[in-house]
């Protein structure tokens, strides 16, 4: 029962951050919904996937994709003149 | 055993604590450790935000912070107890350093994270409503309005400089 309501908590959390993120116009901000979007989905996989390797298919795709949201905002940051 | 819905309140405002006062000890509201990191905190600031609690909001986005490791610590205690805790602490350091980052924030944060969440499975914890409680955290943070959540980490890295 735990897990089922841990499980609807993220993944409500994860839908309502993918549209604040789509909703944004701000290209920088929209890297922090986007954060909130990983955190819960990184938390799904573990909730769905229960397995003690789970855990390194959680953090990989946590690690790769704050990797992304950094070479975005760092990119963005070189080309526009932003730092 | 307490109720789900009164566990998960009090595992989100356990990790909300922890990764907060985490990364203001190791000092991510002082300065972007990468450029976007910097222009994220920037573009918050100018938006009606403070400077201070963007850059450490735009630090959260670029590099696993201690709010990454007490996440992933949670997923490891809850797949394999402390051990997996400890395994994610590694993954997250090797992942820190993936991320040009000195790794200490992150690796603290998971460590830490995997004794407390051990700790309150004795207690009579489930560990999945630490998963569950740490979204919470992020999205308080992170998910809800920029310019009210940077001035409150803006105030209590106030306090600590």
């Amino acid at each position: 029962m735990a897990e089922l309501i841990a499980l609807y908590v993220c993944g409500l959390i994860a839908l309502f951050a993918a549209v604040r993120t789509v909703v944004e116009p701000d290209p920088y901000r929209k890297l922090p919904y986007l954060n909130v979007m990983n955190f819960a989905v990184a938390g799904l996989i573990v909730l769905v996937l229960v397995h003690p390797l789970s855990i390194l298919a959680a953090a990989a795709y946590f690690v790769g994709s704050t990797l992304e949201a950094n070479a975005i905002a760092s990119a963005r940051a070189a080309v526009m003149g932003d730092d | 055993m307490l109720a789900d819905y009164i566990q998960i309140p009090i595992a989100a405002a356990l990790c909300w604590i922890l990764f907060v006062t985490v990364d203001i000890v190791f000092r991510l509201p002082e300065k972007g450790g990468v450029k976007g990191a910097a222009a994220i905190g920037r573009k918050i600031g100018e938006d009606g935000g403070a400077l201070p609690g963007g850059t450490m909001m735009g630090n959260i986005v670029s590099s696993p912070d201690a709010s990454a490791g007490t996440l992933l610590a949670a997923c490891g205690v809850y797949v394999a107890g402390l051990p997996g805790g400890l395994a994610a602490a590694a993954i997250v350091f090797i992942g820190n350093r993936i991320c040009h980052d000195p790794g200490y924030a992150g690796t603290t944060g998971a460590v830490l994270a995997s004794f407390l969440v051990s700790g309150f499975v004795v207690l009579g914890f489930a560990p999945e409503n630490f998963i569950a409680g740490m979204v919470i955290a992020i999205l308080t943070i992170q998910g809800l309005s920029h310019p009210y959540a940077s001035r409150l980490l803006a105030r209590i890295w106030g306090w600590r400089s």
